[in-house]
């Protein structure tokens, strides 16, 4: 079943005095299902953060429709039921938390929503601890690494208890070990919860975990399909300046030389596989 | 090689004498020459920021001494605005520090204000801009009108219009696309080689490093843990990942294989140096089995 539905949408963004209108989405239409976890690439200026945004209605469709579990985004009288169901995380985690105690940050968004304080006591501690964050309850988000911050901005997410989160770029400012941290949260949470991922990334290492990816290109859908269907197309993936995981592309010019090695190739665990069985030991 | 920059036990304390005090930067001695690429890496926290802000003066070290060309750039603390001249620093995102008119007049602000003639510094602004390679169709428009990776050009320019020394670029790739990612290293990378300067590259972006650096500092916990060639950094990988650092997909590659016992060197930077080492195996393996 179909959780979100874009039909058809084209997005232009309000024109400067004096200039046109530049259209960033040219009709563009896609489902995501419930529980699923989706990957959305494309490089900067490709119409992927617009398309994160009409997810919950912080934009709406110059043309076309945008429909949340049946709800149509353009709909005033069920906009607030758009934005609690699907949440959105932002990639500068500094400009997300609006609080001074990391759970009153947290409980900003339920506070919103007119949830009274024992059941908002109770959806705190839950997020904070589903982001493994519960012992930072009492610090102040200032001191706390990129990682540890983002982890909080999702924690306020998770207690409007949302059913989809849609994250733009959350990892790009963060280093390895808060990357980390970040991406096993959110697939925890698909798993655990069942809530439904959209992760917009330029790493093409987190977009194969994804159980889809989808990559845009100048406002359209460029390919889609499971991270071996789309990450097999190099030559598509090259031709649009998209970079693909350094095994995956590693074994794609080994092949091109020649070598017998298998095709869609996503990780360094198949890699090194791979290439253990072609060139053996000494 | 004569060093440009030497550090000699560089300590920097936060709040020093509170109960708050914390070192962030301890005790570290390296050199850097004169002419190098320098990869810094570190994960949040472990010093590297505050390393660097003491590098052009912007913080004074708690102890220890930082010498430019051999000098102390603390001696006269009169002195270190001159500093900040010879050692350019591009900070994160560097494009909310921009303000004036136009790109050029941007551009131009830094040398301005190192004493140059308003002619001059025009001059130095287009050089730095064709650098960086920002159109000269972009040259007379305002820096708010452009794209975020020409802004980032623009605030980049403005730092090599001073003519540093030395260039220390604290993540200039975060948040750009892999395009516009590869386009601005590799001006960086020719910029390198046309001034012969000197040049130190903070990132977390471990396959940036691998493809641009000589040498890499690897700061953990404000200690210098490591400062040596980039492929005998990339070597240690298992030391790297208790620091919360990562070598390159395509190093851990190589050093797997190297452990199950396939005959490829370790510090395998790049993707053209892995096929380089692969490719004959495959054939070799290939002709043995014809033979057989």
């Amino acid at each position: 079943m179909e959780f979100i539905k874009a039909d058809n949408v084209r997005f232009a963004y309000e024109p400067a005095e004096g200039e046109l209108p530049r259209e960033v989405l040219h009709g563009v239409s896609l489902e995501i299902k419930k529980g699923e976890f989706v990957a959305l690439l494309g490089h900067n200026g490709c119409g992927k953060s617009t398309m994160a945004k009409l997810f919950n209605g912080m934009l709406l469709p110059t043309e076309g429709k945008v429909t949340v579990d049946g709800m149509d985004t353009a709909d005033e009288e069920t906009i607030y039921e758009v934005r609690r169901r699907v949440g959105l995380v932002q990639q500068n985690p500094d400009n997300q938390l609006v609080a001074s105690i990391v759970e009153e940050d947290v409980a900003f968004g339920p506070e919103n929503l007119g949830i009274e304080p024992k059941e908002i006591r109770r959806r705190v501690d839950e997020a904070l601890k589903a982001v493994d964050m519960y012992e930072y309850r009492e610090n102040a988000p200032y001191k706390l690494s990129g990682g540890q911050k983002q982890r909080v901005a999702i924690a306020g997410i998770i207690a409007m208890e949302p059913d989809c989160i849609v994250l733009d770029e959350p990892t790009a400012m963060l280093d390895p070990r808060g990357r980390d941290e970040v991406m096993e949260t959110i697939h925890k949470l698909n798993r655990e919860k069942g809530i439904t991922i959209i992760l917009i990334t330029h790493y093409m290492d987190e977009a194969v975990q994804a159980g889809r990816v989808i990559v845009m290109d100048e406002g359209n859908i460029l390919t889609q399909g499971t991270p071996r269907e789309v990450f097999s197309q190099v030559e598509l993936l090259k031709q649009h300046h998209l970079d693909v995981p350094q095994a995956t592309e590693l074994a794609y010019r080994l092949r091109s030389y020649g070598c017998g090695i298998p095709d869609g190739i996503l990780n360094e665990e198949e890699c090194v596989g791979a290439l253990f069985a072609l060139i053996g030991k000494e | 090689m004569a060093a440009v920059l030497e550090t000699q036990d560089l300590t920097y304390v936060y709040s020093p004498g509170s109960p708050f005090a914390r070192t962030a930067v301890d005790h570290v001695n390296i050199a850097i020459e004169e002419g190098e690429f320098v990869g810094v890496i570190g994960h949040t926290g472990s010093g590297k920021s505050t390393l660097i802000q003491q590098l052009n003066g912007l913080l004074r070290p708690t102890s220890g001494k930082i010498l430019l060309h051999g000098k102390d750039i603390w001696a006269e603390p009169k002195k270190i605005r001159a500093v900040r001249f010879q050692v350019g620093m591009v900070f994160q995102y560097p494009e909310y520090q921009l303000f004036e008119e136009t790109v050029l007049k941007d551009i131009a602000f830094g040398p301005k204000n190192k004493g140059l003639s308003d002619e001059e510094a025009m001059e130095k602004a287009k050089e730095a801009a064709e650098f960086t390679g920002l159109k000269p169709s972009l040259w007379e428009k305002s820096p708010f009108e452009l794209s975020g990776g020409e802004k980032r050009r623009v605030a980049i320019a403005g730092v090599i219009a001073m003519d540093p020394d030395v260039l220390v670029l604290d993540e200039p790739a975060a948040g750009l696309d892999p395009k516009g990612r590869d386009v601005l290293l590799a001006q960086i990378g020719s910029y390198h080689q046309h001034r012969k300067n000197t040049v130190l590259l903070v990132s977390h972006s471990m396959e940036d490093i691998a493809r641009t650096a000589d040498r890499v500092l690897v700061m953990n916990q404000g200690k210098a843990a490591m400062f040596d060639t980039t492929p005998n950094v990339f070597a240690r990988s298992a030391e790297l990942e208790t620091m919360g650092l990562r070598v390159p997909q395509v190093t851990a590659i190589m050093t797997r294989l190297q452990a199950m016992g396939c005959p490829v060197p370790s510090g395998v930077l790049t993707l053209e140096q892995a096929i380089k080492e692969l490719l004959p195996l495959v054939r070799k393996k290939e002709a043995d089995e014809n033979a057989q």
